[in-house]
């Protein structure tokens, strides 16, 4: 068997479900109806939603094949911060309140289940070698954002790491671009944030191996309401709130690059 | 006593020094003396500017940024931010001054045209124009302020940047991050962008005898925190370690290219030690 383990023809992958279980059982109640042979998800299982706890059974019985984030790398190993990579006070300061929460709220058992993940996976679709991770291949919490990622860096990336597909999130904005060669790298987006356009819809993404590569990304439509009111309910930060609401972003949102900042609404 | 070193983990940040040390202002705290007048590092011209860029997209670069000086003051700088931007994001750190009605259309038209953002960096040092124009200079408050607003005018969401060397004159209450916020939603600047630096022990703020770095010090310490493990340099005399210590003959790795630039760097200066002990780094 190949470096890359099994070979898929159709896979679905997501990142990013930030405590969001209720987004969580909508993207696979979604992926139920796209003859997908295996999902995935690129890490941060924790973050600015309510109940972490509740993703963990949800993963589990979806037999979702998981790698780690950053945010699962600091509550596995208990550190202070959840290693955002955030640069700016205000970013911070809403990342520690959301940290905290989350790590308050997390079991024991479901930190160990974290901390055993592995922080990569190679897989195989149809021609493809595909390499997963979190952030990107060299950094689990390094942000490539569309306007940021130059095909420079993003062909090397192929070729240090030997790879034809690079999958990653952490950013929380979806995007793909093929690069020569027929490789292609893709930010699966996030399910557990609606991503700053004033749309309430949260996004996964599909890999077919057909003729060519297809990547499609999927919107997801979940009950935000009840996430709402259970956020309110933990006395979860009103901007955490809005941006569930609303489908802008609030906070944490210093770290974007000029492009994307001008497309939002704050 | 030994002096200890960075290992470069990977070149990811590429600083050009466009104008040297050239600059329209002549700030009292500059971290590279820079001024109109005699600078001690001369611009760069546009074919080697060009060349570095070329070198750094054929090493797998994420992005470039351009200072000085002050990097409007090269001749061809609106055609060397269109070249950067070709192939990466790129950053200007500038003043302001220059920045016309006319420049910041045709910089709204570069970031149009681009995939990549690029991300104007206008230096402020006090909300209090008199106070900052003590610093830098007559007129510099209300030159960098018209800046923000044409540029914000236009989409660009620049980013203002500061040092903290006015930090104590301040007024008191609201921390100096949220007072400069406070300035740019005042201009009617709704994304408001601020960065602060601290003051560094080199140019007009050289000092004898600060603390240096030791070996000791740097055991089981994570390079990577240290912007010098990934970045480096094209100023006047080749390719350096390190944006705040550029054209000083300690920090120079390579006297041609960046691919011969690509080894430990020395941390020699005192200022090694505000990266170290702050983890800050010049990049947005
Ligand atoms: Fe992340």
């Amino acid at each position: 068997m190949s470096r890359e383990g099994k070979e898929y023809r159709r896979i679905a992958v997501f990142g990013g479900i930030y405590n969001n279980y209720l987004a969580l059982e909508a993207t696979l109640e979604e992926t139920r109806r796209r003859g997908v042979e295996a999902l995935f998800c690129l890490g941060d299982m924790g973050a600015f939603g309510p109940n972490p706890d509740r993703v963990f059974p949800l993963l589990e019985h979806g037999k979702v094949l998981a790698i780690q984030g950053n945010y699962d790398q600091s509550l596995a190993t208990g550190l202070d911060n959840c290693q955002c990579g955030y640069t700016d006070p205000r970013d911070n300061h809403f990342a520690r309140l959301s940290y905290e929460y989350t790590f308050k709220k997390t079991s024991p058992e479901n930190k160990t289940w974290l901390g055993q993940l592995p922080t990569h996976r190679r897989v195989r679709l149809g021609q493809y070698r595909l390499l997963m991770c979190h952030g990107s291949p060299r950094r689990m919490n390094e942000f490539l954002w569309e306007s940021t990622s130059p095909n420079c860096l993003l062909e090397k990336f192929c070729r240090d790491f030997e790879s034809d597909v690079l999958l990653f999130t952490h950013t929380g904005i979806k995007w793909h671009r093929a690069l020569d060669g027929d490789r292609h790298v893709v930010n699966v987006g996030t399910i557990g944030r609606p991503e700053n356009d004033g749309q309430v819809n949260v996004w996964y993404t599909i890999l077919t191996a057909a003729d060519g590569l297809q990547v499609e990304f999927i919107p997801v439509h979940y009950d935000c309401e009840t996430l709402t009111q259970e956020m309110e309910h933990e006395d979860l930060p009103v901007e955490f709130i809005e941006t569930i609401q609303t489908g802008w972003w609030t906070t944490c949102l210093e770290i974007l690059p000029s492009k994307e900042r001008a497309r939002g609404k704050f | 006593m030994t002096t200890p070193s960075t290992p470069l983990l990977e070149l990811s940040t590429l600083w050009i020094q466009v104008t040297g040390t050239w600059c329209n202002l002549t700030c009292t705290h500059c971290l590279n003396s820079s001024g109109p007048h005699n600078p001690w590092l001369k611009s760069l011209d546009t074919e080697m500017v060009t060349r570095y860029i070329k070198e750094g997209a054929d090493l797998g670069i994420k992005e470039i940024y351009y200072t000085g000086g002050e990097p409007f003051l090269h001749k061809d700088m609106l055609l060397l931010i269109a070249h950067a931007l070709e192939v990466v994001p790129t950053t200007v750190l500038t003043n302001g001054i220059l920045i016309t009605d006319q420049v910041a259309d045709h910089l709204a038209a570069l970031a149009q045209n681009s995939p990549y953002s690029l991300q104007i960096r206008i230096s402020i040092d006090d909300v209090d124009p008199d106070k900052n124009d003590r610093i830098r200079g007559k007129g510099a408050f209300a030159k960098a302020v018209r800046a923000l607003e044409l540029l914000h005018n236009r989409g660009l969401l620049p980013i203002l940047t500061a040092t903290e060397i006015l930090r104590d004159e301040l007024p008191e209450g609201r921390g100096m991050y949220e007072q400069f916020r406070d300035l740019l939603l005042g201009l009617g600047i709704t994304k408001p962008r601020v960065k602060i630096m601290p003051v560094l022990p080199t140019g007009r703020m050289e000092r004898e005898g600060g603390p240096l770095l030791t070996p000791e010090m740097l055991q089981g310490f994570d390079f990577s925190l240290l912007q010098c493990s990934e970045t480096r340099v094209v100023a006047e005399g080749g390719v350096y370690a390190c944006p705040i210590l550029a054209g000083l003959p300690g920090a120079r790795l390579s006297a041609k290219s960046l691919k011969e630039a690509l080894k430990p760097c020395d941390l020699y200066h005192t200022a090694c030690v505000v990266c170290y002990e702050t983890g800050m780094t010049c990049k947005n």
